[in-house]
């Protein structure tokens, strides 16, 4: 049974300066099951991360429906976390604070609250670290932060929007090892927006790969990789070059397409203004 | 040769250690910068550029200072003084805070309130004055009121200003962590918002403390801007010059005792801040 249930999603946007309506999402059907890791990749503004809102609950569909654990997603919710590209994290709290805000929110008494808080410290290696404030952490132990805080809270899914990347390549590489090694440990259910092809493929069980704007599922790429996973085995195993060739093209193509037919609209809204010799340009780059 | 050699090097040395000591040193940090401007002041004096009528020394500043505590005048004014900003402050906080919250939580009240916001904080607080004389006289409700007047409304705008700055993300971070509105609110919002705050309440006491000299040089039953004006009128530039002292010490111990201290604890510790780079 699925934990996350994504049917014909639908979303558009209505610009409040001109009263345009903007498609974020055309079509959009996938699913998650209990304990797998799905990554969602597409090229920029196909609208991966208006699908993590929608499930989060920060932003409302237009029309399809969106279901985890069985229950059509209204509104945020705790069993829905969100890690963010920005962490996101409370500089009033400590990282024993930020940690336990979840667990203080859903009103579970301090005496409890507190070793769960360090075991999910503990999880993603910040033990020690317990009285600290954020700002005094590195980027990549803040967005470890960032997962433990989700973590802590049991979510039925965990959601990721580009996490690490605004963390410098280096520490990215171990995040991600560190976010396999604990996805191995807990077996949460993760639902991950990326660009990156070989960060898709390291993580996940599947990939779902979005066409441009209007964005509708390309493929749904199974990636044939045992856990547990390290970059430097992954690096050398011919299946993950397989896989990351056939995601490259597959976005590739999505590029092209989506460039033709935005040439097209192009084309047909400007022919009036603008002078047609724009609409070779598209085709070089 | 080789000697002269080696002190020369070791006397900066020396000098930029104890200098660098002196540095640290809180009393100097604090007072250092003062010296040069009371030497200067003093030799001004000395030299008798300007008439004493006109301009007097620190030593007779001082004098008349030490006078003045002595016959009780300027512990009461100063009191007097104090007693009226306090109320007025409290006063302004208790209006100001709840109000910006409101109007930077509450659509409508914002659509309400900001146009008259924007026009009532343009009116300048002694512009009052004359009004709230007729309304109250000459008491300690007319001053009351141009403060609470002059603090209300920047706290306010800058309240709304601070809300409006709280990262969204981090809202949605403690919606989807299971907070409801009002714990995004309490645990969101308020500590996101506390540099605008901290900044407002700090311009709101600035304005509040012009307001209440003004105030009291105008209204003038008692008070440190009564007392220089009084002054004034008796020909005395001397108590002139206290009062002005007196009113840059106080703002000082204000900002040294209350304010500064309740920044270092929670915005500075928390990295809300950032300590300018520039000036290193
Ligand atoms: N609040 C909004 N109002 C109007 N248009 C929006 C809004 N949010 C997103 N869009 C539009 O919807 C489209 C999809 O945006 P989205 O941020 O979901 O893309 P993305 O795939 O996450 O891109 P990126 O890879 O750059 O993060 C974009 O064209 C964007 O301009
Ligand atoms: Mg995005």
């Amino acid at each position: 049974m699925s934990t996350l249930e994504i049917k014909n999603l639908h979303k558009e946007y209505v610009d409040a300066y001109t009263g345009e309506t903007v498609t974020a999402v055309g079509d959009v059907s996938f699913s998650v099951d209990r304990g797998e890791f799905v990554s969602i990749l597409g090229p920029s503004g196909c609208g991966k991360t208006t699908v993590l809102n929608v499930v989060a609950g920060f932003d409302k569909l237009t029309s399809g429906s969106v279901e985890v654990g069985g229950k059509p997603v209204t509104a945020p919710s705790p069993e829905r976390g969100v890690v963010f590209q920005s962490f996101a994290l409370f500089p009033w709290k400590t990282v024993l604070g930020n940690v336990a805000f979840g667990l203080r929110m859903r009103g579970v008494p301090r005496r409890e609250r507190e070793p769960v808080a360090r075991q999910y410290l503990e999880l993603v290696g910040l033990e020690g670290f317990e009285r600290k404030f954020p700002h005094e952490l590195s980027g990549g132990m803040q967005q470890r932060l960032g997962v433990a805080r989700v973590l802590a809270n049991e979510p039925e899914v965990m959601l990721m929007d580009e996490p690490f990347a605004s963390v410098d390549a280096q520490t990215r590489r171990k995040l991600q090892e560190d976010l396999t090694d604990i996805f191995q440990a807990k077996r949460p259910t993760v639902f991950f927006v990326t660009h990156d092809v070989d960060e898709a493929v390291f993580l996940s069980d599947r990939v779902v790969v979005l066409s441009s704007r209007p964005s509708t599922v390309a493929e749904i790429v199974t990636v044939p990789l045992e856990r547990p996973r390290n970059w430097r085995s992954v690096l050398e195993n011919p299946d993950f070059r397989h896989t990351v060739t056939h995601l490259t093209d597959l976005l590739a193509g999505g590029r092209a397409h989506g460039e033709e037919q935005a040439e097209r609209l192009s084309g047909r809204v400007d022919s009036s203004s603008e002078p047609p010799v724009r609409a070779d340009a598209g085709g070089e780059s | 040769m080789t000697v002269s050699g080696a002190t020369q090097r070791t006397r900066p040395a020396m000098g930029g250690f104890w200098w660098r000591r002196l540095g640290r040193s809180r009393v100097v940090r604090t007072f250092g910068p003062f010296v040069p401007v009371v030497l200067a002041w003093w030799a001004v004096a000395e030299l008798e550029f300007f008439p004493a009528a006109f301009f007097v020394g620190p030593d007779v500043v001082v004098a008349e200072f030490a006078e003045l505590i002595k016959k009780g005048i300027l512990p009461a004014y100063l009191s007097d003084s104090v007693t009226r900003l306090w109320t007025g402050v409290v006063f302004g906080l208790l209006i100001g805070i709840p109000a910006g919250f409101l109007v930077a939580m509450s659509r409508w009240a914002r659509r309400l309130t900001w146009p008259l916001l924007m026009f009532f904080q343009a009116i300048a607080d002694i512009a009052w004055l004359p009004i709230v004389i007729v309304w109250f006289g000459f008491s300690l409700t007319a001053v009351t009121f141009v403060i609470v007047y002059t603090i209300v409304f920047p706290l306010m705008i800058s309240i709304v200003a601070g809300v409006e700055q709280v990262p969204r993300d981090m809202v949605r971070a403690a919606r989807s962590l299971g907070a409801g509105r009002f714990r995004v609110f309490t645990d969101v919002i308020l500590p996101g918002a506390l540099p605008a705050v901290a900044t407002g309440i700090r311009t709101g006491l600035g304005y509040g403390w012009r307001a209440l000299i003004a105030a009291e040089i105008i209204v003038g039953t008692s008070g440190i801007g009564f007392m220089m004006f009084d002054a004034r009128r008796a020909g005395e530039v001397t108590g002139v010059f206290v009062g002005m002292i007196v009113l840059g010490i106080l703002w000082f111990a204000l900002d040294a005792l209350v304010l500064a201290p309740f920044e270092r604890s929670t915005i500075e510790r928390w990295g809300m801040i950032q300590t300018a780079e520039v000036a290193r």
